[in-house]
C-alpha cells in the first residue's frame, strides 16, 4: 500500500511475555516505587544475618504501622518473600544487604545505636524519610502494600468487606443505614 | 453471530476500539445495514471473568502497554508509565466505567464565546450546540439505560456514604444533589437486572446491571448479521491511495501476525491516546506528519478533566464499599461563574475506593507511607471521600507525541503523554478542596485528606473538532477535515472539555456520527 512500512502476514509481536513484564513494571510503579538506578549486581552477597533480618522487620512495621492492629505474621510474610526472592536473585540480594547496611550507618551517625534500637518511632521514620526513595526502600514499601492492603486475611480487621457480589450486594444489608447524623 | 469478512472486502466500514465511542458505532451502523468490522486490541472478558477485586481487575484489564507519562503533572514522578487509567479489552472503558451520565449544559459546548480568549490556552467553541446534541442525548440515555426522566427510570437510592456526602453539601448551602444521572439499572430493563449494590462498579459490574458496550451494543450488533468483531487485534497503522482516501488498515492479529484489512470508511475510536497516536503513526510521504493533520493539532489540547480526590475520617462508620462506587453527585459548583477565580465549573462525585486501591492512592506514589497514612487506613470504615471532575482548558502543549527511540511490543513508537494545569484548573482544583473542606468540616471531620489527580479516567481533545480546518481535526461530524472518509468516533473529538463526565456525550456523537455516515455512503458521498 502507499504509505505502510509494514508487509502483512509477518509477526509483529515482539517476546511472548513481554506484556505479562510490562505488567508487572505497571503494577510496580502505580504502586509507586520511583525508578532509581540498581546497584551494580554483586555476586558474592552474603546472605543476611538474624539481626539485619530483624532490622527489616522493624523497618517493615515501621513503614505501615498498626501498633495494634497487625501482629508482626504479615509483615514477616512479606519479609519472607523477598528474602526468598533473595535467593535467586543476586541483584535482590545485594539491594538487601546494601540497603540495611547503609541504614545502620545513618542509625548510627545520627543516634549512635542500630535502627532497631532507635527507641521512639518518628525518630525511625525520620531515619527511614531519609532513604525512602531508594530502590531498597521501595522493595518494602511495594511488599507491604499489597501484603497489608490487598490481603484478604486481613481486610475483616481494616473494616473492609471485599468482594460481596457471592453474597447478594448490600442491597438488603443496610448498604443506606446511617444514624450519627 | 458469526458474520465473516474477507480481508479483501473494500466495502465495509472498519472500527477501530470498541469501547464508548466504537462499540457504540458498531452497533449503530450494523442497525442500519451497514457491514462493519471491528478491531479491539485487548482481550473478549464475559461477566465470569469479573471478580470484586480491585488489583486483580486492574491487571485483567487495564491497558498496560508501553507509555510515558510527561509534564508538569505528579503522575509524571509517580505513575511514569501509567498516564492514563483505561481499558485494554473488548468493551473498552465502558467495562471500568462508573456510569455517571450528565449531558454537557448549553455554554460548555461555546467555552470561547463564554469566557473570550484565556491566556495560555487554546480554547474553541464546538461546531455544534446543546440543541443540535439534545435529540441525540436522549437516544443515548435510551440506549444506555440512564437514569432519569427521558428512561423514566428512577435514580438509584442513596447510600449511606451518599448521604454523608449529600447532608455536608446540604449544611454548606448547596442543593443540587443527586443521586444520578447514572446508566445503572434501577430497575430491570433492556434485559439486564438491578444493582444490587455490590460496589466494585469500576472493576466490572458482575451483574451487567451498568451499561457497557461489552454486553448490549456489541452482542447487539453481532445478532444483526452486518457486523465482525476481531479481538486481540491491534491497529498498527492507517493506509491511503494516491487521492489520499483511506483504504485500510494494518493490524496485528491475535497470533501476532500481520493482516491488512480494506475498508471503505475507517473510524477511529481507541480513547485519546491512542486514537491519535494511530494517526501519527499513519505517517506517509503524502501526509509526514500523520494521518488528518494538516492543523497541526492532532495529538494536542489534550485534556484530561480538573480533578482531584478528598477523602476524610468521620465521626460515625459509613462503610463507603458497601454500594454503587458513585452513588451520587453534587452540582451546585457545576455553572460558570469568573468570580470564583476561574471560568468554566466542576462536580463533587461520591467515590467509594476499597482499601487496596485507598492504600495506594492516599497518598500516591514512593513517599505515601509512614503512620499518617496507616493510621487513616485503620479508619477505613470511617471514611467517606468524593472525585472531583472539572472543565480542564484545552493547552496545545498537552499532547499525545511518539517516543523518539521507546518502542511498544508491536515496534512502534510508545506515546509521551504531557500533562500540565493550566493555572485555571490550579484555581479551580484549590476552590473545589476547600468546599470539600467546609463539607467535611460541617460534619464534624477534621481528618481530610486531598488527593491529587488519579491516572487520567477521562482522555479528551486529541483530534478535536473545529469550525474552521485549522483549528482542529474534524468537522461537525467527526470526520476529518482533511480525508473524507476518515472519521474519529470517540472522546478525542471533544473541543472542550466541560464539566460532564464524558461517556454520554461520547454515545450521542456516534450515534449523530452513524446517522451522517450512512446517510453519506448510501449516498455515494463517501
Ligand atoms: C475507572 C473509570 C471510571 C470511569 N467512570 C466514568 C463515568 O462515571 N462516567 C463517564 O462518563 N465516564 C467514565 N469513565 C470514562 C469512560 O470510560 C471513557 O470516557 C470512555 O469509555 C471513552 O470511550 P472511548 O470510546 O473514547 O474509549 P474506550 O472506551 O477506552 O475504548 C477504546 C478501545 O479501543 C481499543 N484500542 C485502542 N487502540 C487500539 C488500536 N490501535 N487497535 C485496536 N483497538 C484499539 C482499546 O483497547 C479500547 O478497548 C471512566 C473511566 C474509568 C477508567
Ligand atoms: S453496584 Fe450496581 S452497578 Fe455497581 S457493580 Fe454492583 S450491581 Fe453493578
Amino acid at each position: 500500500m502507499y504509505n505502510s512500512p509494514l508487509q502483512v502476514g509477518e509477526p509483529a509481536v515482539a517476546g511472548a511475555d513481554f506484556t505479562r513484564r510490562r505488567l508487572l513494571k505497571s503494577m510496580m510503579l502505580v504502586t509507586a516505587a520511583l525508578a532509581l538506578p540498581a546497584l551494580p549486581p554483586d555476586a558474592f552477597a552474603a546472605p543476611l544475618s538474624a539481626d539485619q533480618k530483624t532490622t527489616l522487620l522493624r523497618v517493615a512495621r515501621d513503614i505501615y504501622p498498626h501498633d495494634s492492629l497487625l501482629d508482626d505474621a504479615p509483615y514477616q510474610a512479606v519479609i519472607d518473600a523477598i528474602l526468598v526472592e533473595a535467593e535467586s536473585s543476586p541483584t535482590v540480594a545485594d539491594l538487601l544487604s546494601k540497603g540495611v547496611e547503609d541504614l545502620e550507618q545513618r542509625a548510627q551517625h545520627i543516634y549512635k545505636v542500630n535502627y532497631t534500637a532507635i527507641s521512639k518511632p518518628e525518630e525511625r521514620e525520620g531515619v527511614l524519610r531519609s532513604i525512602e526513595l531508594t530502590d531498597f526502600f521501595q522493595k518494602i514499601k511495594g511488599g507491604l502494600l499489597m501484603g497489608l492492603y490487598n490481603n484478604k486475611a486481613l481486610w475483616p480487621k481494616f473494616g473492609y468487606d471485599g468482594s460481596s457480589w457471592e453474597t447478594g450486594g448490600f442491597i438488603d444489608k443496610g448498604f443506606d443505614k446511617i444514624d450519627w447524623f | 453471530m458469526s458474520t465473516k469478512f474477507d480481508l479483501n472486502d473494500d466495502s465495509v466500514v472498519v472500527i477501530v476500539g470498541s469501547g464508548a465511542g466504537g462499540g457504540t458505532m458498531a452497533n449503530e451502523l450494523a442497525q442500519k445495514g451497514v457491514k462493519c468490522v471491528v478491531l479491539e486490541a485487548g482481550n473478549k472478558l464475559t461477566l465470569d471473568d469479573i471478580e470484586n477485586d480491585e488489583w486483580a481487575m486492574f491487571s485483567k484489564i487495564s491497558w498496560l502497554d508501553k507509555r510515558f507519562s510527561a509534564g508538569g503533572w505528579h503522575g509524571a514522578v509517580n505513575h511514569p508509565n501509567l498516564p492514563a487509567w483505561i481499558v485494554k479489552g473488548l468493551g473498552g472503558s465502558t467495562v471500568h466505567w462508573a456510569g455517571v451520565s450528565i449531558r454537557f449544559q448549553e455554554h460548555e459546548f461555546k467555552m470561547r464565546t463564554t469566557n473570550g480568549d484565556v491566556t495560555g490556552a487554546n480554547v474553541i467553541d464546538w461546531p455544534i450546540t446543546l440543541a443540535e446534541l439534545s435529540p441525540y442525548y436522549d437516544k443515548a440515555e435510551l440506549k444506555m439505560g440512564t437514569t432519569g426522566e427521558v428512561t423514566g427510570m428512577p435514580h438509584l437510592p442513596w447510600s449511606a456514604d451518599f448521604k454523608v456526602l449529600a447532608e455536608g453539601a446540604r449544611r454548606i448551602g448547596y442543593s443540587k444533589i443527586t443521586a444520578g444521572p447514572m446508566s445503572i439499572n434501577s430497575v430491570e430493563r433492556d434485559d439486564r437486572p438491578a444493582c444490587q449494590q455490590i460496589g466494585f462498579c469500576m472493576q466490572g459490574c458482575k451483574l451487567g446491571a451498568k451499561w457497557s458496550t461489552l454486553y448490549t451494543e456489541l452482542p447487539k450488533a453481532e445478532a444483526t448479521g452486518n457486523c465482525e468483531i476481531r479481538t486481540n487485534c491491534m491497529v498498527l497503522t492507517i493506509e491511503h491511495d494516491k487521492s489520499g482516501k483511506v483504504t485500510g488498515v494494518v493490524y496485528a492479529d491475535s497470533a501476532g501476525t500481520k493482516q491488512r484489512q480494506k475498508a471503505r470508511v475507517v473510524c477511529v475510536a481507541g480513547n485519546s491516546i491512542e486514537s491519535p497516536r494511530l494517526l501519527l503513526n499513519s505517517a506517509s510521504n503524502m501526509f509526514p506528519n500523520g494521518l488528518a493533520n494538516s492543523s497541526g493539532q492532532v495529538g494536542r489540547n489534550y485534556m484530561t478533566h480538573m480533578t482531584a480526590g478528598v477523602y476524610a475520617v468521620m465521626p460515625g462508620e459509613v462503610h463507603m464499599n458497601r454500594g454503587t462506587a458513585v452513588a451520587g453527585i453534587v452540582r451546585d459548583e457545576a455553572h460558570n461563574d469568573p468570580k470564583r477565580g476561574f471560568v468554566a465549573g466542576y462536580t463533587l462525585e461520591k467515590l467509594a475506593l476499597g482499601l487496596g486501591f485507598l492504600s495506594a492512592f492516599l497518598v500516591p506514589g514512593p513517599t505515601g507511607w509512614g503512620r499518617k497514612v496507616s493510621g487513616a487506613l485503620e479508619k477505613y470504615k470511617y471514611m467517606s471521600g468524593v472525585w472531583i471532575c472539572g472543565e480542564d482548558l484545552p493547552q496545545e502543549q498537552n499532547r499525545i507525541e511518539l517516543h523518539a527511540t521507546e518502542k511498544d511490543q508491536y515496534g512502534l513508537p510508545a506515546p509521551v503523554v504531557y500533562k500540565t494545569d493550566h493555572p485555571n484548573d490550579t484555581n479551580m482544583r484549590n476552590h473545589a478542596y476547600q468546599q470539600m473542606e467546609k463539607i467535611y468540616n460541617s460534619l464534624g471531620s477534621t481528618e481530610i485528606y486531598n488527593l491529587p489527580a488519579y491516572p487520567a479516567s477521562h482522555n479528551m481533545g486529541t483530534n478535536r473538532m473545529s469550525e474552521k480546518a485549522r483549528d482542529g481535526v474534524l468537522n461537525k461530524w467527526g470526520q476529518s477535515h482533511d480525508i473524507k472518509n476518515l472519521f474519529v468516533s470517540d472522546g478525542s473529538q471533544f473541543s472542550s472539555s466541560g464539566s460532564p463526565n464524558p461517556t454520554l456525550t461520547i454515545v450521542a456523537l456516534a450515534i449523530r456520527q452513524a446517522e451522517y455516515l450512512a446517510k453519506e455512503m448510501q449516498q455515494g458521498n463517501i
